[in-house]
């Protein structure tokens, strides 16, 4: 028992009481519903410390030969106490629903928020299933133990002490001797509970092991059968379903153990009861037989209170991860969003809102872009772009080529303001984008990127998504204007048909096609188009390109583009190596330099080896 | 459905003894649970109180297996260690029910998981390619999580309850047969009002799940979308989307919770109304002079001890069924054929195979619809290297499976070394195959022990030789930590040129007699698939080579071109002969080489460029 301390520490003493107190923060919302579960918790604690009690006044009344109308009516009170019991059960699952419901949509609403102002960088570091996990279990988690911890500290410290102070006075010796048993509960209780924290903990670490190995072999199948791996893999995994199997057992067993303790325990405490109780009885003392019976009852109930409260304090300790990753979340701040200042433009702007300005007040054409001594890094020793300058002039297609990881998508990525330059700074008609709105430049630009992610529902909803007013006719327009028509008008449903969970159900080709009809239709100032076209068959990008080069005519537009049809009709080609402009000029010019765009040009064309 | 519940029970007899023992603890525990309040009833009866007419015969012969009434009269503490005595004992046998059970269960989840995932890597492709990844993972996860939970807790606590409920009726009927009676009157009301509620209220448990994976599917669209939303400005409107089912899931969620409430106030009062008949009729006996102050104690804690079990017990016979639905979900996946493993089949040594391959007259279709090859006749001369083009869905990868033997042709022969392929066993034909897929699969561990995996006992040389034919050698050793690094979930990701590269080296250090390259090159620059394919040219003479690519220059210096269209080949010879006549070959060169040309390097996918 030398080490039960440590496990007492492990459950009550290090339970993070700041972190708990911001996220019940979230429930201020519903103050009635939490005040419903603490005075739920009391009184429903009231009414099971006066059941036994009654019982035993009720058994003396009986074996006294009381007068009929006081059994009647002390009858009726332990009938009324009962129907009192209920009557609070119902009343605060209802106050926890509304708690607990209520929380995790809040949490839920914050969170998502959040994550719409998030900075795109934050996207790159955390893998998908991990933020959606903060927003569905975890809020789920933090919430739902929120009412019944309320409740069960309530009901249990008033119980005990009901039972406690009652037995005291009732008769204070006795009232001791049962009393004995409570630290050891207590003991008992920390260090299982302890224990049994840490095995379900590793159980449920386990359990995703358990789920990414499955996983490994479903969509690795193909490998595994090429490699003939089949017995390799499976004897791995059967390494991880038997360490399964023995936290499993671990924490069976520890439940095995626990809970007879505890019932033993009880019987000890009904055991001294007898004993203590029947000596008094038989010197003659005043304890009666009914409250004999009372003690015996309270003996037993004092391990629920004790085992309730444990449970719950070790919940909070189980969530405590739960809410940090939620807190954490809700308290980061956005790397990327409006200044103070640029708000506070907006919100005069919306006041007299009037003409050629945009909602921040600006000037709402974008007339030129430029990169003033644009430096940027992921890692500071190792520069992506440095001292980059380019002036975009009105109208003007620039095309980007060069190789792979030169830093093409991150001049893209920083004119969208998914990243904001290191050093230096990006200019729209010679001002600097950080005093402009984020939502006017965004807004205001068209942005087809490789991956073209589409969203579950029809294939006319997706490419009404940047401008969902926009008719029907608008959208076959765009959709012919990139030879979408004809396949999109070839599906099952037509314009109708569903895409499917990130647009699944239609090839990348085909995905690319709606993507950039989803941008066209949007009709912006400014096209930023990354390899859109990258996936489509050569036979349709060689249609497309009419549609292409008559949508960017007359508007700014930066292509990084790999076919030379794209490539060839830009106003200016600018080469990027290493994060630098290494030549620039029209598809001729630079042939006629003979510089890095030649080599890229016969490289290609020229025959091989 | 009938037939399920005695599969579920088949599946209990695989651990007989296990399951007999714990059944066997469970009720020396009860019986012993029952016990220990039946010694306060006798002593207080027999001892304490005693009547006129003296202790029963019952009481009397209790009180001697104790030493007597004299002795127990005046050493009460005895009565105490006898409570606690049997206290103990019976937590001692509830802790081995414990344990057997768990073991038992524990034992046959693991067989399962094991059984489940064994045959996830035997079963044929077409069945995963069926499938969805998601849906079969659940199946191995959660299913068998829910028949655990069954199996461990549920059929546990039936038992349980029905224990409790017949072990103390005996000694009930031989305290008093009328109070017996009343005891159990309202216990078929409670089971019956707990199993028809919760079959009646199974849709809000249904509808709050489908809120919740609507709720999280949203999520998920958004995040993987997140770039896409920015780039259109539609924040807003994801949070106005994402708002509608975050409310809906709370709406239907706090209705469950009232429904709930309903359900449990409910079935508290009817279990107080269990307690109060008893102590109703007790107290009425107990006037009348028919009852003893112990038997009405005994009562009164016995009622406690089974109404709350057997309340429970009406709970889990409600969800009874959702056990049977996942038994049959699981064994849908354990009902599927394996690949046959052909132990009477040939079996190749690969130091003997030159390569040579045959089709003659192949035809396959996926289940009733067109063929997808159509009688496929073609002759590959060992150590050649051959090429397979055509337009998406010609059927160029169906060779590639059937040659895998990932599927088995509906008619004609393929011969290995002039070896029908149907007589080889599956794990030598793939050894000595080598294929690289465009999307290839990378376990999640270290680089090293992937590349590993095409020969276990391959040496760093060998490895390092084959990283650098596969161009990945510089880059594996720019990382932290060289071919030490992990992939994957767990550790770095990597662009899909990359990944194809490493699958490369993996399937070269296998050395295999023929290797397939099916579009194996799609993701990587055009300067270093020359490279690669150049390097390859020089190992020729060691396997025959087999290229599926879309782009021509990939496939220029194959010996044989074999030119593909609706599943049959429609052309054949060399890159010059084919140029030299009018048709789909020169058709798709012209393109590529006007038009649509790529310049500078294919896109690797990157984020971080």
């Amino acid at each position: 028992m030398s080490s039960v301390t440590p496990h007492l520490e492990d459950v009550l003493g290090t339970v993070d009481r700041g972190l708990w107190r911001r996220i019940a923060r979230h429930a201020y919302a519903y103050k009635g519903a939490a005040w419903g579960m603490i005075i739920g918790g009391i009184l429903i604690a009231i009414v099971e410390a006066l059941l036994p009690f009654l019982i035993g006044v009720l058994v003396d009344a009986v074996v006294d030969g009381a007068s009929t109308s006081r059994i009647v009516w002390l009858s009726v009170a332990y009938a009324g106490c009962c129907f009192a019991f209920c009557v609070l059960v119902w009343c605060f699952i209802v106050a926890a629903g509304r708690l607990a419901t209520g929380m995790a949509h809040d949490l839920r609403r914050a969170s998502f928020e959040r994550l719409q102002e998030l900075e795109s960088a934050y996207f790159d570091l955390q893998p998908a299933g991990w933020l959606v996990s903060r927003l569905t279990s975890d809020c789920r988690k933090v919430s739902s133990l929120m009412p019944w911890f309320l409740l069960d500290i309530c009901w249990g410290i008033t119980f005990l002490g009901l039972v406690g102070v009652g037995m005291l006075l009732i008769d204070f010796v006795l009232g001791l001797c049962v009393m004995i048993v409570v630290p050891f509960l207590v003991l008992v209780t920390a260090y299982f509970q302890s224990r049994l924290l840490r095995s379900s903990r590793l159980m449920r670490k386990t359990n995703s092991e358990l789920t990414a190995v499955y996983n490994e072999g479903i969509t690795g199948i193909r490998t595994t059968k090429s490699l003939s791996r089949e017995h390799a893999n499976a004897s791995e995994f059967m390494g991880v379903s038997k360490t399964m199997r023995d936290y499993s057992m671990l924490n069976a067993i520890e439940t095995s153990i626990f809970l007879p303790i505890v019932t033993t325990l009880g019987g000890l405490g009904v055991g001294i009861a007898l004993w203590v109780g029947g000596l008094q009885i038989q010197e003659g003392s005043e304890l009666s037989i009914g409250m004999l019976i009372a003690f015996m009852q309270y003996a037993v109930l004092f391990s629920m209170p004790v085992r309730e409260l444990a449970a719950r304090l070790s919940d909070l300790k189980g969530a405590e991860a739960a809410a940090e990753r939620i807190q954490g979340l809700l308290e980061r701040e956005p790397a990327i969003r409006d200044s103070d200042e640029v708000r506070a433009r907006v919100e005069e702007a919306r006041r007299s809102a009037g003409g050629d300005l945009a909602e921040d007040g600006g000037l709402a054409r974008i007339e030129t872009i430029e990169f003033s001594n644009v430096s940027f890094w992921y890692k500071e020793e190792e520069p992506v772009l440095q001292d980059f300058n380019l002036v975009i002039r009105p109208g003007e297609t620039i095309a980007l080529v060069g190789p792979t990881g030169g830093g093409k998508t991150t001049i893209a990525s920083l004119l969208c303001r998914f990243y904001e330059p290191c050093q230096g700074g990006v200019l729209f008609n010679g001002v600097e984008y950080r005093n402009r709105s984020l939502h006017w430049l965004q807004s205001s630009l068209g942005i087809v990127l490789q991956d073209p992610h589409l969203f579950s529902g029809s294939v006319a909803t997706n490419i009404r998504y940047g401008r969902p007013e926009a008719t029907m006719d608008e959208i076959e327009a765009a959709a012919r204007l990139v030879e979408a028509h004809g396949f999109i008008s070839r599906l099952s449903e037509g314009y109708e048909t569903e895409v499917g969970e990130g647009g699944g159900r239609l090839s990348v080709g085909q995905r690319q096609l709606v993507a950039l009809a989803r941008a066209i239709l949007k009709n912006p100032q400014v096209f930023v188009m990354d390899e859109a076209t990258s996936s489509v068959d050569t036979q349709t990008e060689h249609q497309i390109q009419k549609g292409i080069e008559a949508t960017l005519s007359g508007r700014i537009a930066i292509v990084i583009a790999h076919r030379l049809s794209t490539i060839r009709t830009a106003d200016r080609i600018l080469v990027i190596e290493a994060g630098r402009i290494v030549e620039q000029g029209s598809h001729e010019e630079l042939l006629e330099i003979g510089g890095a765009y030649r080599d890229l040009y016969k490289r290609h064309f020229a025959d091989p080896g | 459905m009938k037939t399920q519940p005695t599969r579920i029970s088949r599946l209990m007899m695989r651990e007989p003894r296990l399951y007999g023992m714990a059944i066997a603890a469970m009720v020396v525990s009860s019986l012993l649970l029952y016990l220990a309040p039946l010694i306060p009833t006798i002593v207080i009866d027999g001892v304490l109180f005693a009547s006129g007419d003296g202790p029963s015969a019952f009481e009397r012969f209790v009180l001697r297996l104790m030493g007597g009434e004299e002795f127990v009269a005046s050493n009460l503490w005895w009565t105490a260690v006898v409570i606690l005595l049997l206290t103990a004992a019976a937590g001692f046998f509830a802790y081995l029910r414990g344990v057997w059970s768990a073991l038992a269960t524990e034992r046959i989840i693991q067989r399962m998981r094991d059984d489940l995932y064994r045959r996830l890597q035997r079963a044929p492709l077409g069945f995963i390619d069926r499938s969805e990844t998601g849906d079969l993972i659940q199946r191995c996860t959660s299913d068998v999580d829910t028949l655990r939970l069954y199996l461990s807790v549920h059929v546990v606590e039936i038992a349980r309850a029905l224990a409790m409920l017949v072990v103390p009726l005996p000694i009930m009927l031989l305290v008093s047969p009328l109070m017996t009676l009343v005891s159990v009157i309202l216990l078929p009301v409670i089971v019956l009002f707990a199993v028809v509620y919760f079959r009646r209220i199974r849709t809000a448990f249904l509808h709050v799940d489908e809120a919740e994976s609507a709720l999280t599917s949203r999520v998920q669209e958004n995040i993987t979308g997140i770039r896409v939303v920015r780039a259109f400005a539609q924040q807003e409107q994801e949070c106005l989307r994402f708002g509608e089912r975050n409310a809906r899931h709370r709406d239907l969620d706090n209705y469950l919770y009232r429904v709930l409430a309903w359900f449990w106030s409910l079935s508290d009062l009817m279990c107080m109304a269990q307690k109060i008949l008893v102590v109703g009729t007790g107290l009425i006996l107990l006037s009348t002079g028919r009852l003893e102050v112990g038997a009405f104690f005994f009562f009164l804690t016995v009622v406690g001890m089974f109404v709350w079990p057997i309340r429970q017990m009406g709970r889990i016979l409600a969800d009874l069924g959702k056990a049977q639905v996942a038994f049959g979900r699981i064994e849908h996946i354990l009902g599927q054929p394996e690949e046959s493993e052909g132990e009477d089949g040939v079996h190749l040594s690969s130091s003997s195979v030159s390569g040579a391959i045959a089709f003659s007259n192949v035809s396959f279709s996926h289940g009733e619809s067109s063929p997808v090859l159509d009688g496929i006749s073609m002759e590959i001369k060992a150590g050649s290297t051959v090429a397979l083009v055509g337009p998406s869905g010609c059927g160029k990868s169906t060779i590639i499976n059937l040659l895998m033997r990932f599927y088995d042709p509906d008619e004609g022969d393929i011969e290995l070394d002039g070896i029908p392929l149907s007589t080889i066993d599956r794990g030598s034909l793939r050894s000595n195959l080598s294929v690289v897929m465009q999307e290839p699969f990378l376990f999640s561990r270290s680089l090293q022990e992937n590349l590993k995996m095409g020969r276990i006992d391959a040496g760093e040389g060998d490895i390092v030789e084959a990283a650098t034919v596969a161009a990945i050698h510089d880059s594996i050793m720019e990382f932290d930590e060289g071919y030490s690094t992990v992939v994957g979930e767990r550790g770095v990701t990597l662009s899909g040129g990359q990944r194809q590269r490493l699958s490369i080296a993996r399937a070269l250090l296998r050395d295999p007699a023929v290797l397939i390259l099916d579009d194996a090159l799609s993701a990587v620059d055009t300067k270093t698939e020359r490279a690669i394919l150049a390097a390859l040219r020089e190992r020729h003479h060691r396997h025959t080579t087999i290229i599926v690519a879309h782009r021509l220059t990939t496939v220029m210096q194959a010996d044989e071109v074999f030119v593909m269209d609706k599943g049959r080949i429609i052309d054949r010879g060399t890159h010059a002969a084919l140029l030299e006549r009018e048709g789909l070959y020169r058709h798709f060169w012209d393109i590529q080489q006007s038009g649509a040309a790529a310049i500078g390097d294919r896109p690797e996918g990157s984020a971080h460029e």
